[in-house]
């Protein structure tokens, strides 16, 4: 059973109608629109200052099918600062850095690390 | 070519005065600033964000499942600014179809699953099929077809398009009765 951990710093702005499950930071400035979702399933989630989450993003933390949580440690999927997810991306990456805009219905996997300054294109997908 | 009966739920509708139906599962973000002008058919999960600006539809529009409705927005020195999104008659919105654009003509069909990129101008009896991705900023011309990503035109529409989508929306709007029970 997983207990809804959720701490959002001062400055934050989550709208009421988004589903976040788990244990999950968000940090000051950012914004989250309704109908996002953000489910820390396999580990935490650690939501960097200044993003926006818009409507319909999928921020999702599960472990990969052929990796076993061999080392006892939980991941901790992180999220960088500045970063805008747009209207219904995917994004389930472990690590992502600042300064990153993931387009509208973008999907970026499970063993994809995004540094800083990117942009993910609109309707992209970037698997393994 | 007969639509079939679309039938919903009539506890999750609201049905307005002017005919709007609008189902109860939407996210409808500043309701005071969206204007359906009267037969719109709103279904469930789709989004309208009339709080960043206002949101003006047409009558006969379709809004399908999970779509969203987003005013578009303008980048400035000072900041960013929101304009307002208007919709012509008869246009139907696909599912799950992300709509920024700051005009919508009428007689307009978008297909499912669409990005209409950001400040985007569809002008009147334009299609867009079903997984276009639209760049930022496109002026689609009327009776143009678009398609593909990037969007591009890849075809042309008969002159009687317009007549074509009033058929569509309003035999839509007729065959989108609640389940009878019997």
């Amino acid at each position: 059973m997983s207990r809804n951990s959720i701490k959002i710093l001062p400055g934050a702005l989550v709208c009421e109608e988004s589903k976040l499950r788990g244990d999950i930071t968000i940090g000051s400035g950012t914004i989250v629109h309704p109908s996002a979702t953000i489910i820390a399933e396999a580990g935490p989630i650690i939501i960097g200052d200044c993003c926006l989450i818009e409507e319909q993003v999928k921020i999702i933390h599960r472990l990969p099918f052929d990796q076993q949580n061999k080392e006892n440690t939980t991941p901790v999927l992180i999220i960088g600062s500045n970063n805008v997810f747009e209207v219904d991306c995917t994004v389930e990456s472990p690590k992502i850095g600042n300064n990153n805009v993931f387009e509208s219905k973008c999907f970026v996997g499970n063993k994809v690390t995004v540094s800083n300054g990117c942009t993910i294109g609109a309707g992209c997908r970037v698997d393994g | 070519m007969e639509l079939r009966d679309i039938n919903y739920n009539k506890s999750d509708y609201v049905e307005t005065a002017s005919g709007n139906k609008v189902c109860r599962q939407t996210v409808l973000c500043g309701s005071q600033n969206i204007i359906l002008q009267g037969k719109v058919i709103v279904q469930s999960e789709a989004i309208i964000r009339g709080d960043l600006a206002n949101v003006k539809t047409g009558r006969y529009c379709i809004i399908s499942k999970e779509a969203v409705l987003r005013p578009p927005y303008k980048k400035f020195s000072k900041g960013v600014a929101f304009f307002p999104l208007t919709m012509g008659d008869h246009v139907y919105v696909g599912e799950r179809s992300v709509v920024n654009a700051a005009i919508v003509g009428n007689y307009v069909y978008i297909g499912k699953n669409c990005v209409i990129g950001r400040r985007c101008t569809l002008k009147d009896c334009c299609v867009i099929e079903d997984n276009t991705v639209l760049a930022p900023e496109t002026v689609v011309p009327p009776f143009a077809r678009y398609g593909g990503s990037p969007g591009s035109h890849i075809g042309d529409l008969p002159e009687c398009q317009a007549d074509l989508m009033v058929d569509f929306t309003r035999s839509y709007y007729q065959h989108f009765q609640p389940t009878k029970l019997i």
